[in-house]
This record gives structure tokens, C-alpha cells and sequence, in this order.
């Protein structure tokens, strides 16, 4: 009976029929309409949306920190209700603990889940030097540039060893080069410790550069499932070669339809 | 969904259930000689002494009006001229350097000084009538008016600063048509400051050394062992104190009508 | 310094010529020239209404005498003792209760719509108006004293804790949450660390209240204290003790000021380039 099920649900994720307002009566503001999606296991996915459109609603609602209306959300086949640390989330205002070093910010997830100290240690300084923050165990998220705190943020998720990655638009603050570089570190993060990925974005080049399959919203509210496409270039990729370009032109005048 | 129902109604009630639980307890504590009629009088008792000081000079020389207006005369003399001398002072300090320059040693001497320790100077120098209050007023009402009009003006964004130099604008006309207008939400910011310090410090004033005033009634009240005496001057000068805030608040509405923050 | 006039970085010229009109705008020079006009004029007036007004240094004498000899049995040194134990009591008492009730006010609904109504009536009133009820309760001692002081310290500590709870970043709470924190967890991980800044802020205001009322209260009926010195210089005619008095109050205002903001920069130091 167990692989049976199993067969049906051999989705990492999956979200059915998810719908989600807010309000009543005419204040009623509808969020998302109807979206289905199936994530694989270590698929790099990118929802990829202009503002407003939904996306961070849906993420919240597969992090579990908003309820949908209708709809369910499967994880490795159970659902989802409430948020855990087996679905790490990223804050696009980073979100650290001010009053914490970025070592007590990392190892907070695991300190709460009761694990020892040193297993802790060990687990947050590897994290910490994973994503190229070795040495500022001991900084202030106050003395820390914006790239360097969304690098915590990534660690901080990663080291609760989350069976998903959420990353909600975790660029949106930084400026253009500092954002490039973040994509190419999370590439190589994502290619030494791979997880599953759910990345929203509004920035077309990010999503073709990041993900496995780009799965674009539609541009007014209430966000309804568009067009996904796969991205079938090999990594890491090269953000002015020819495909990519390509893909991107017809993603970009995909979008233009739309708006 | 029908708990939330109730429970907001509570909430929406529970403020007036808990002020009036408050004057029932207060009410009866006195009545069932928990707290002697000695030490408290009940809220019907200073209500009633309210209703008899209005035309009654007894027992303390006055009758309520009077009392209410001289504070009132006081205090707003003190803070008038506070805003008038304060407003303007600190404008200038937190632009011209000859201002900033002259005033601020002196302004940071007196800062320190908590107003009421001016008192038994004032009384001192100017005796216990008006001008000794309104001075003293006046003092602890400017130190707010004018750190936050410096404050306001010091707070001008410096790219409207540059728009204006390169128009040619002078010193002057940045100050009056830039900086001012730019420095209001904080210097009204500062008025409710100013007049709530003015008025702890009439109060204080006049608890010390007063023949009449809101705060004369309190210490008569206490002279005289009369505990609706001393409730009655408090109410009436947390009351009067609202109401001065609460006119101070609509003429700076008015004011502001226009000035976006 | 007069950056606001500059409006534009490295508009002065960088060449340093004397002149007198650049002294006059340099902020150290005026600052000097002010304070110098400052003690010249009170010097003046001091001689010419010498009843009105002590000399400067004559009140510095006094300050002098009063630290080396008793006045009402006690020396400076032990009426400021006396008012600033007054200070503290009052001060920690007032802590021990309003932070406790304005983070409870801040959690919980309830509390705050029961309390709220009850805190509005009673902020409008100066806490020295309650001075005649206090004397009237517990006579001219030390209770009467701590009573008021407790009355006027409690309000800015209520008030801040209580915002500092609600105005804490509810994101915050997701992170615990994502993290596997359960709601104990987002009290102890985020609601106190988040509000300690807001919490010092009021205890800040609090500590200076304090002081202001309990100089006020002392005015009004004590024994021993700065007010006392000061209310006794008004009695006895005494201009140099009153000044003098009013001089040491100022320095210990402004000590305790800087305790606390010191205080702030060690408790809370992120809070502080949060603020740059």
C-alpha cells in the first residue's frame, strides 16, 4: 500500500487547486487563482512574476506561514500544515536577529530543535563556510553588507538541513553587481549541497540563469498559472550566451502580452 | 469564526466595563470603610464639591472659575511666550552659525536644570504671584520649543539646501522659504512637549507657593484634611491639561492643513 | 558643524586665511566668546544687585561649604545621597512593576483593554499633584515621597514596553516559527531581545522623571535633599545656596543622563548604529 502511494506522489512538492483571497464582502482582494505545480527532488524551480502578482503569497502558503483557501499543499506526500525547518525559508529583508552573531544566528534553528552544542558548532561553522562567510562568525548582522547578511540567511535555512529551499525575491534589496554575484554564489552553493528549490523572483535574467524550469505567473492579481518553461542550458550558465539570450527575449515578450 | 464575533465585542466594551469597575471599586471602598472618609472621598463626593465651589467661596477664598482661570492665565502666558521666544530661537540656531554659536552654551547650561528647581529661585526673585509662574513656565516650555525647532530645521534635506544654492538663493531667503517650512512637523511636534512640561511645572509651582490655582486647591485640601478638596484639584488639572492638549492638537491640524511630512 | 548651511561637500575654500569674519563663524570661537559674555554679565549684574544675585564665585564658595560642613545635620554629599536613594527605590520599583505590566499589555489583548482605560485617566495628571494625597496618606517621610516618584517613573516605562512589544517586526516571529520554534520560543528568541531598545528608551525618560519629581516633592515638605537645600537657600534668603543648589542638580541630571546613555550603547549596541 505505502509504494503505491509513493508511486502517485513522487513529487518533492505539490501544491493542488491553490487558491487564496483575502477580505470579505468588497474588500475581497483575490491573491492567487487555482495554481498547480509539481516540484521534483533537487529541481531548481523559479516562479517568476512581476510585483504583485502572488508570488510571495504562494511561497508563504508552501512555507505554511499563510493558510491558502482552497487547495493542498503535499511535501514528500504528507501535507503541509504550519511552518518547520523542513521547509527553510529566505526573507528578502534578510531578517537576521539583530542582537546576534551571525554564528548565533546560524545555529539558532538547531539550538531550538534541542541538538548539542558541539554538533551545533560543527554544523553552523560548515554552513558558515559554505556560503563564503568564514571568519565573520563572530559580526554583527549591523556590521555586514547586504549581501553578505542574505549569505547568513541562506546558511541560517540550510543549517536546520531543510528537505526544501524557499527563497522569497532574496536579491531585491542589493544592488545590480552585487546581485550577479549572489546568483553565481548561490549556483555553486546550490551545486556542493543540493536541495530542493523554490526561488521567486521578478528578474527574467535570474530566473533563466537559476533555474531548471522557469513557471511564470500572470501579471495582474489575482496570479494565475502562465506559461513554464525549461531551461535546458548546461551549468553554470553564461548570462550573454546565445540560448540564453534567446530564451530570455521570449520570456520577456511573453510577459509583455500580459501587462 | 463565532468566537472572533464575541471576542472583538468584548474587547470593543472591556475598556468601559474596566473604567467603570474602577469608579465602583473606588466608590465603595470608601462607603464600606475599607479606606476611611479621612484618607478618601468617594467619586460622588468630589462630584458634589465640584458643584459647590462653582459659586462657593468657601473654604479656601475662591470660588472654582477663579482658580481654573489663574492657572489657566499662568500657564498660557508662560507657554506663549515660550513658543514665541523659543520657536524663532531655535529656528536660527539650526541655521546660522552666529546663532548656534551664541545660544548654545547658554541654552546647554540651563538645559540641564530640571524646571521645577527654578522655583524657589522665581519665588525669590519675583515673589508668589503671576510673573513668578509664568516665568518659570515659560522656562520649562522653551527648552523643548527650542531644541525641537533647531532639530526641525537641522533635519532640512540638504538636496533642497542645493537646489536653491544653485538658483543663487541666499543665506536668508534658504532659511525663510526652505528650512522653515520643512522644520514645522517638528517644531508642532514639539509643542505638545512644551506644554506638557509647562503644565507639570504650573502644578508644581503652585503647590509650593499659591493663593489661588488648581494647585493652591490641592495643598488646601490637604490643610484643611479635606480628601475631596485635594481629588478635586487633580481632576480638574488632568482634565484641563487634556483639553489644552486636545485645542493645541486642532490648531496645529489646522496649520499643518497643507504641510506634507 | 554647519553642514546644513554647506549643502554641498567641500564648498569652503580650503585655504586657511585669517580673517575675522571666518572667526566669527567658527562654531569653538562663539561658543568661548558666549560663555566669556555669559559670566561677564552675570558678574556685573552681581555687583550691581548684589541682593538679587551672587557673584559666580560666591556660589561656587557656598558649593564648597556645603560639601565640607552640615546644614540640617548633613553635608551636600548626603542630601544628594538622600535624594538619589530616593531616586532608586522609587525608580525600581517602578520597573518591577510597569515592565512587567506593559510587555503583559503588549501580549495580551485583554490586559491591554482593561488597563489602557484605567492608565489614560491617570497619565494626564502630573504625579506631584498626587503629593497632597500622598501626605495625607503616609505623612511627610520617605513613603510619601517614594509613593509619588513611583507614580511618575511607572508611566514612560509602561508606555514603552508596551510599544516596544507591538512594534516589534512580525517577520521576526516567522523566522522563529520557520526555524521550529514553538510560542514560548517567540517570546524568549524574539519579543524580549526585539524590545529591550524600546524598554531602555523608557527607562531612560523614566530615571529623569524621577529626578525632576523627586526634587519637586522635596520642595514641598522634607528634611534632607536637594530640594531641601535649595527650598531652604529661598527661606533663608540665601541666593548663593540656591543657585548653587540649582547648579548640583544640574550636574547630577545630566550624570545620570550619561550613565544611561552609556548604559544603552553596552546593552544594546546595535540599536545604536541602527540610529546612524
Amino acid at each position: 500500500m505505502e509504494n503505491a502511494v509513493k508511486e502517485i506522489n513522487n513529487f518533492k512538492i505539490e501544491c493542488m487547486g491553490i487558491s487564496k483571497h483575502f477580505g470579505e464582502g468588497n474588500k475581497k482582494v483575490d491573491v492567487l487563482e487555482n495554481i498547480d505545480l509539481q516540484v521534483e527532488e533537487n529541481e531548481f524551480i523559479v516562479i517568476l512574476g512581476p510585483g504583485q502578482s502572488g508570488k510571495s503569497t504562494l511561497l508563504n502558503i508552501i512555507a505554511g506561514l499563510e493558510m491558502r483557501t482552497t487547495g493542498k499543499v503535499f511535501l514528500d506526500g504528507k501535507e503541509v500544515t504550519g511552518s518547520g525547518p523542513d521547509r527553510g525559508l529566505v526573507f528578502q529583508k534578510y531578517m537576521l536577529f539583530p542582537w546576534k552573531t551571525v554564528f548565533q544566528n546560524v545555529e539558532l534553528g538547531l539550538k531550538l530543535q534541542g541538538i548539542s552544542k558541539t554538533k551545533r558548532r560543527e554544523v553552523a561553522e560548515h554552513y558558515i563556510d559554505l556560503v563564503g562567510l568564514k571568519g565573520y562568525e563572530k559580526s554583527y548582522p549591523h556590521q555586514l553588507s547586504g549581501g553578505m547578511k542574505q549569505r547568513v540567511g541562506i546558511a541560517r535555512a540550510y543549517a536546520n538541513n531543510p528537505k526544501v529551499m524557499l527563497l522569497d525575491e532574496p536579491f531585491g534589496q542589493l544592488d545590480a553587481q552585487t546581485r550577479y554575484f549572489m546568483e553565481e554564489e548561490t549556483e555553486r552553493i546550490w551545486q556542493q549541497e543540493k536541495r530542493t528549490v523554490i526561488f521567486v523572483t521578478n528578474n527574467i535574467e535570474e530566473a533563466i540563469f537559476l533555474g531548471d524550469r522557469v513557471i511564470t505567473l500572470e501579471g495582474k492579481l489575482p496570479g494565475k498559472m502562465g506559461a513554464i518553461y525549461t531551461v535546458d542550458l548546461p551549468r553554470p550558465r553564461n548570462y550573454t550566451d546565445l540560448d540564453f539570450l534567446k530564451l530570455r527575449s521570449k520570456i520577456t515578450d511573453a510577459t509583455k502580452l500580459v501587462l | 469564526m463565532a468566537d472572533g464575533k464575541s471576542s472583538k465585542q468584548l474587547l470593543k466594551y472591556l475598556p468601559y466595563i474596566s473604567v467603570l469597575c474602577f469608579l465602583l471599586t473606588w466608590e465603595l471602598i470608601v462607603d464600606l470603610n475599607v479606606v476611611p472618609n479621612s484618607l478618601l472621598a468617594t467619586p460622588i463626593q468630589v462630584v458634589k464639591l465640584f458643584f459647590y465651589k462653582l459659586t462657593n467661596i468657601q473654604p479656601d477664598g475662591s470660588i472654582l472659575i477663579v482658580h481654573i482661570i489663574t492657572s489657566l492665565k499662568e500657564a498660557l502666558i508662560g507657554y506663549s511666550l515660550a513658543l514665541l521666544i523659543g520657536i524663532p530661537l531655535g529656528l536660527a540656531m539650526g541655521w546660522f552659525t552666529l546663532a548656534e554659536g551664541f545660544a548654545r552654551p547658554i541654552f546647554e547650561l540651563i538645559r540641564p536644570i530640571p524646571p521645577v528647581a527654578w522655583i524657589p529661585l522665581t519665588i525669590f526673585w519675583f515673589g508668589i504671584g503671576i510673573t513668578g509662574k509664568a516665568f518659570i513656565i515659560f522656562l520649562s516650555g522653551m527648552v523643548p520649543a527650542v531644541i525641537n525647532s533647531m532639530v526641525g530645521v537641522r533635519m532640512t534635506n540638504p538636496t533642497y539646501i542645493r537646489m536653491a544654492r544653485t538658483y543663487g538663493a541666499k543665506d536668508w531667503e534658504i532659511f525663510k522659504n526652505i528650512c522653515i517650512p520643512s522644520a514645522l512637523p517638528m517644531v508642532f511636534g514639539g509643542l505638545q512637549v512644551a506644554l506638557a512640561a509647562s503644565w507639570t511645572t504650573l502644578v508644581a509651582a503652585e503647590l509650593i507657593a499659591a493663593d489661588t490655582g488648581l494647585g493652591f486647591l490641592i495643598t488646601m485640601g490637604r490643610r484643611l484634611l479635606m480628601p475631596d478638596m485635594i481629588l478635586l484639584g487633580m481632576v480638574l488639572i488632568g482634565l484641563t491639561g487634556v483639553i489644552i492638549g486636545i485645542i493645541v492638537d486642532k490648531i496645529e491640524k489646522r496649520l499643518v492643513a497643507g504641510v506634507r511630512r | 558643524m554647519s553642514s546644513t548651511k554647506e549643502g554641498l561637500i567641500g564648498l569652503s575654500d580650503s585655504k586657511k586665511t585669517f580673517s575675522f569674519k571666518g572667526l566669527f563663524k567658527n562654531n569653538y570661537f562663539l561658543y568661548a566668546l558666549s560663555l566669556i559674555c555669559f559670566f561677564l554679565f552675570w558678574e556685573l549684574v552681581a555687583v550691581t544687585f548684589g541682593k538679587f544675585l551672587p557673584r559666580p564665585i560666591e556660589v561656587i564658595d557656598r558649593v564648597v561649604y556645603m560639601f565640607g560642613h552640615t546644614l540640617a545635620g548633613k553635608t551636600l554629599l548626603m542630601h544628594l545621597w538622600a535624594s538619589l536613594r530616593r531616586v532608586f527605590i522609587g525608580f525600581a520599583i517602578a520597573t518591577a512593576i510597569g515592565i512587567p505590566l506593559g510587555l503583559f499589555m503588549g501580549f495580551n489583548k485583554y490586559v491591554h483593554a482593561v488597563v489602557k482605560p484605567i492608565f489614560d485617566l491617570f497619565k494626564p495628571m502630573p504625579p506631584i499633584a498626587w503629593i497632597s494625597l500622598a501626605i495625607l496618606w503616609f505623612g511627610i517621610g520617605e513613603t510619601s515621597k517614594i509613593f509619588i516618584i513611583v507614580i511618575g517613573a511607572v508611566v514612560p516605562v509602561v508606555i514603552n514596553s508596551f510599544n516596544g512589544i507591538r512594534l516589534v517586526d512580525p517577520d521576526l516571529y516567522h523566522v522563529v516559527k520557520m526555524l521550529g520554534g514553538n510560542h514560548r520560543d517567540e517570546i524568549i528568541q524574539v519579543s524580549f531581545p526585539a524590545s529591550l531598545p524600546a524598554i531602555f528608551a523608557g527607562l531612560q525618560i523614566s530615571l529623569s522623571m524621577a529626578w525632576t519629581t523627586v526634587l519637586a516633592a522635596e520642595l514641598v515638605g522634607a528634611r534632607e535633599g536637594m530640594g531641601f537645600i535649595i527650598i531652604q537657600g529661598m527661606n533663608l534668603s540665601r541666593v548663593d545656596q540656591i543657585i548653587g543648589g540649582m547648579f548640583v542638580i544640574a550636574i547630577t541630571a545630566w550624570m545620570i543622563s550619561a550613565v544611561m546613555t552609556y548604559l544603552e550603547r553596552w546593552i544594546c549596541p546595535w540599536k545604536m548604529q541602527l540610529k546612524k
